[in-house]
């Protein structure tokens, strides 16, 4: 396989968009990328591109419909769907081509828009698990994240304070983003008086959902030195599912397997970091910061554990000590996380690589982490869908 | 003449002053799943030998959450909408099961507690016609 060198990145920043559709937001995202790297349109042999799922037929073949805004070329076009996860499946199948010696230079991207309020289902079969959790038991995704966290703060001690932690943490570098939705600094207080959602909870510990879009340019590394004389590497991409008799509820499921005890909480994503760290040939010992799924503060606590960065049961004690600050022993998030940009679903793991680019390229301003080398972006989603990218210098 | 419908059928006994659940299991690898068209194999079997089971009332509360907003279609409830608690229970056959909580409070919800199965209206329409889920009630 083929060292795959990542050259451009762009983003259009999150937020709420009613005026755009997603390829406005893809296309800005697509043309950024470009930029960013030095290459034109007409260089890309490939494109990777994530399926927006409510945006009908356009939506299923959005990077047909990207093809013909920028300019129909001919190339192949992927289109993909691994709900939250889909972009990291983007990402793979964009990595495969250029590591396999298919493509030279490839894109991967993706746009989404969220409908208001809580994520719906799109399917219309009552025996289909993902309509059925609605129909018959009203189990939204924050409520199944709820059910977590209690099981954590039975298991583990965790407080209120700490859930409330996670956000403030996370919101002291989204009000340094300017791609960020929230661009504000929350206190625990405020958190704390938020509106109880689904006990233990609250408003501001549950990610909001967001529109926005990014892309990612990248290409050989024998290639990439004609463009830029410091290319990072996609040092690995691990996709992973979930296995039988994992103990947790996720989103979408209506019933589940008896618990297995030798299968890991979050098995979906537990897969997928070690088939990146295998690819990489590293571990988490290597890894400098980690932009995580924190579609929660349950998800803020439990994945740095899941990724084998520290033990079960520890989050709580490091992000009391400030482990999970920039200095700390992994800075979480320092974009914001999803508490500062609220979840664009097939997008955002897109994004997530695009600040793991930025911050080794030593271009994140004040939220930089210093001397950062190795970057992780984890995704998260419906079913056990899961993916994560590790980035290097 | 009020009736009383489950929201869809086949998914517990109905009428009836026992519900159950109706799941399947497969008499090769021995999994147990819900509902039975969701079909659920042990890694490794690839057979298609199942056959239907009425799972155990009984089981235990594994956690649970009190949802204070209304969730998206295709859920209806009553107007206006009421919270209302949610759990994950893990009945004897050892398949573990979402479902709403009813006859009690979030504070009268402890871990592990013993819980039943019942059926209950979820909402109804013009006519006084009840459409039924089943939910989980505190033993």
């Amino acid at each position: 396989m083929r060292e795959v060198a990542v050259i451009g990145i762009g983003m259009h920043k999150w937020g709420k968009f009613p005026e755009n559709t997603f390829l406005d937001l893809a296309a800005y995202a697509a043309r950024e990328a470009l930029k960013d790297a030095g290459v034109g349109w007409m260089d890309v042999e490939m494109v990777s591109s994530g399926i927006y799922k409510h945006g009908g037929d356009a939506g299923l073949l959005s990077g047909n419909m990207l093809m013909s805004r920028l300019g129909e070329i001919g190339v192949p076009v992927v289109n993909i769907w691994g709900a939250c996860a889909t972009a990291t499946s983007v990402v793979r199948t964009a990595h495969q081509s250029v590591a396999s010696g298919e493509c030279d230079l490839v894109m991967a991207v993706a746009g989404d828009m969220s409908p208001l309020g809580m994520l719906p289902t799109i399917s219309k079969d009552p025996m289909d698990p993902i309509f059925m959790r609605f129909q018959m038991i009203g189990l939204s995704n924050p409520a199944y994240w709820a059910m977590e966290c209690r099981q954590r703060m039975e298991k583990y001690g965790t407080t209120e304070l700490h859930l409330a932690k996670a956000k403030t943490v996370c919101s002291k570098y989204g009000a340094l983003n300017p791609n960020a939705r929230y661009r504000k600094e929350f206190t625990i207080e405020e958190v704390l008086n938020s509106t109880m959602v689904v006990d233990p909870l609250r408003l501001f510990e549950i990610c909001a959902t967001s529109d926005g879009a990014a892309a990612v340019v990248m290409c050989s590394m024998d290639k990439a030195r004609k463009y830029t004389t410091k290319p990072l590497t996609i040092a690995g991409v691990g996709l992973g599912s979930r296995q039988y008799g994992d103990p947790t509820d996720s989103p979408g499921m209506v019933a589940l397997p008896p618990t297995a005890t030798d299968v890991p909480l979050l098995s979906e994503s537990y897969n997928a970091a070690r088939n990146a760290y295998r690819y990489a040939g590293i571990g988490p010992e290597d890894i400098d910061f980690l932009e995580l799924p924190d579609n929660s503060s349950w998800h803020y606590l439990q994945y740095p554990e899941t990724l084998g960065f520290w033990g079960p049961g520890e989050s709580e004690h490091m992000l009391d000590e400030g482990e999970t600050m920039k200095g700390g022993k992994l800075p979480i998030c320092p974009s914001g996380g999803f508490a500062a940009f609220g979840e664009a679903t097939a997008a955002q793991a897109l994004a997530q690589l695009c600040e793991v680019v930025w911050q080794l390229r030593g271009d994140s301003g004040e939220r930089q982490v210093e001397g950062a080398k190795v970057g992780m972006a984890q995704s998260y989603g419906l079913f056990g869908s899961s993916g994560s990218i590790v980035v290097k210098k | 003449m009020v009736k009383q419908i489950p929201i869809t059928e086949g998914l517990f006994t109905w009428p009836s002053e026992k519900p159950q659940l109706i799941g399947g299991t497969c008499k090769t690898c021995g999994s147990y799943y819900f509902p039975k068209r969701s079909i659920v194999h042990k890694p490794g079997c690839l057979n298609e030998d199942v056959e239907e089971v009425l799972f155990s009332r009984e089981g235990k509360l594994i956690s649970y959450t009190w949802q204070y907003y209304q969730p998206p279609p295709p859920f209806k409830s009553s107007e206006p909408f009421v919270p209302f608690g949610l759990g994950l229970v893990e009945l004897a056959e050892g398949v573990r099961v979402n479902g709403i909580m009813t006859d009690c409070k979030l504070e009268d919800l402890k871990m592990n507690m013993d819980v039943q199965l019942v059926a209950r209206k979820l909402y109804d329409d013009e006519q006084g016609n009840e459409y039924m889920t089943w939910m989980f009630r505190p033993i």
